[in-house]
């Protein structure tokens, strides 16, 4: 009865972080086709592990510009620089975790049978 | 073969084969761990070069926008990938292997990976070491040393039984002189114990001419023979001291001192001595070389032969009827205790002496034979 219950609690967890990151994030990356596949990658790329993509995540979100953006400056061509987001560093933290979670590549290997 | 012989041979051989076995055990080791690292190292290229392959296919993978990113598999490789901090993120490799952790009978290859293709900074690939070439080069160098230690064997006994040979043969020398002087000595001091035990009983009624010169001749042989074995036993310290020595006056005096010897075999004596022969020369040498240069004239020679005695201004030869020397012995004959017929006694060292003398003076000695003819003996002091 209890691992059900928190199962359920779990489940309702991600499904409000879920919720959250389409709110915050991913409904205007969707409006704008910015590529977030891409951009997660490249973040991956760069710096390895979560914690380190989330740390650069946080501080270009703080404070968007060209110098902290995993993007090359040609992708403000046609993107614009986004404004400094607004949401506590709680929640904003949330909102990343959540991201990189949704678009975990790692969750994609599979061995070759 | 003669027991010091053995221990000589044994002792060698144990001293041979333990160096040798030293020597190829080192050597072998060298080689066998060179060999292995050299087996080991091609086996660390495939490692290499795999991980190459694999760094591609993150990269591919890192690209891909497929639901599925598959991970290779090979068959005789392990591989993981981990992020920067060295935490696994996946692979072949039981999930969690640490990555510092190395097994004894697997080779592992670490690389780093820039960039971070799906956050890997590093990859690690493991194979269990192939022990199949391993066993052949172990199998190759017992079978090497075996070879090796049977032909070393063969060879250390070889050189072993070559190396003895000159103190085997120096051995039995000694061993047939002890013989010859125990029999050299024991016919004179017979022939004296047994005349005299004559004398004692017949004496008082007859003459005893004839066991007087029985126990002269023998006396004279055991006194030629305390001087032989003196002359040879002291020649490398003997003060020589050189003066003119009239040889005629010298080789008559000796032939009068053999006459008895002589007689006794019933020899015919030639004599031509020329008169005034110097020689600058010890007296003793002198004296031995002619000594010699008769006795073994009397010695050798049949009965009733004819012993010639020539001395001119060059020369001292003398010549017997006797059994002759061997043509192939003849190289040897002057060498220590080489004798020209066993069944005559004597030690074999008359014409060792002869020769000696020859040799310190710059004499030249000259030996022609003919078996069962006789011998001819020359010395010549003017070249």
């Amino acid at each position: 009865m209890g691992k059900i219950v928190l199962a359920m609690l779990v489940s309702v967890q991600m499904f409000a972080g879920i919720q959250a990151l389409e709110t915050h994030c991913l409904a205007c990356h969707q409006k704008q086709n910015i590529p977030s596949n891409l951009i997660y990658k490249r973040y991956l790329m760069k710096y390895s592990t979560d914690k380190a993509v989330e740390n650069a995540m946080f501080k270009y979100l703080k404070d968007p510009t060209k110098r902290l953006s995993i993007m090359p400056p040609q992708f403000f061509l046609k993107f614009p620089m986004r404004d400094a987001s607004v949401l506590d560093d709680g929640t904003l933290r949330e909102n990343i975790k959540a991201y990189l979670k949704h678009f975990d590549i790692k969750k994609k290997l599979i061995v070759e049978q | 073969m003669l027991s010091s012989e053995k221990r000589s041979l044994v002792r060698f051989l144990v001293i041979y084969l333990l160096s040798t076995l030293l020597l190829f055990s080192l050597a072998s080791w060298i080689f066998y761990t060179s060999s292995k690292h050299h087996l080991l190292d091609k086996q660390y290229e495939v490692l290499k070069y795999e991980a190459e392959n694999l760094k591609s296919t993150l990269r591919d993978l890192h690209q891909s926008d497929a639901s599925t990113l598959v991970y290779p598999r090979h068959a005789q490789i392990q591989s993981a990938i981990y992020d920067v901090e060295k935490q696994y993120i996946f692979g072949t490799l039981n999930a969690g292997h640490n990555f510092g952790h190395e097994e004894v009978d697997k080779l592992s290859y670490r690389t780093k990976i820039e960039p971070y293709y799906l956050g890997a900074g590093y990859l690690l690939l493991t194979k269990a070491i192939d022990e199949t070439s391993i066993a052949m080069l172990q199998k190759e160098i017992w079978l090497f040393m075996l070879a090796a230690g049977v032909f070393f064997s063969l060879l250390g006994y070889f050189l072993g039984r070559l190396f003895v040979s000159p103190m085997r043969e120096a051995l039995e020398n000694m061993n047939h002189f002890i013989q010859d002087t125990t029999h050299e000595l024991n016919t004179p001091i017979s022939t004296i114990l047994t005349n005299i035990e004559m004398i004692e009983t017949f004496g008082k009624h007859q003459e005893n001419t004839a066991e007087l010169k029985r126990i002269e001749i023998a006396s004279k042989t055991l006194s030629r023979i305390y001087d032989d074995l003196t002359y040879l036993n002291l020649n490398h310290d003997y003060h020589r001291h050189i003066v003119e020595v009239d040889m005629s006056a010298l080789v008559r005096e000796r032939i009068v001192y053999f006459t008895a010897m002589a007689e006794a075999k019933g020899l015919e004596v030639q004599v031509d001595v020329v008169e005034n022969v110097v020689l600058k020369v010890d007296k003793n040498d002198a004296l031995r070389l002619v000594d010699n240069l008769l006795s073994n004239a009397i010695k050798y020679n049949k009965t009733q032969g004819l012993l010639a005695v020539v001395l001119t201004q060059d020369s001292l030869s003398v010549r017997d009827t006797g059994i002759g020397i061997k043509s192939k012995d003849l190289q040897q004959i002057s060498q220590r205790f080489k004798r020209a017929n066993s069944a005559e006694g004597g030690f074999g060292i008359g014409l060792h002496i002869v020769s000696q003398v020859c040799e310190n003076y710059g004499y030249v000695l000259d030996i022609e034979s003919v078996e069962n003819k006789g011998t001819e003996v020359s010395v010549r002091w003017v070249k």
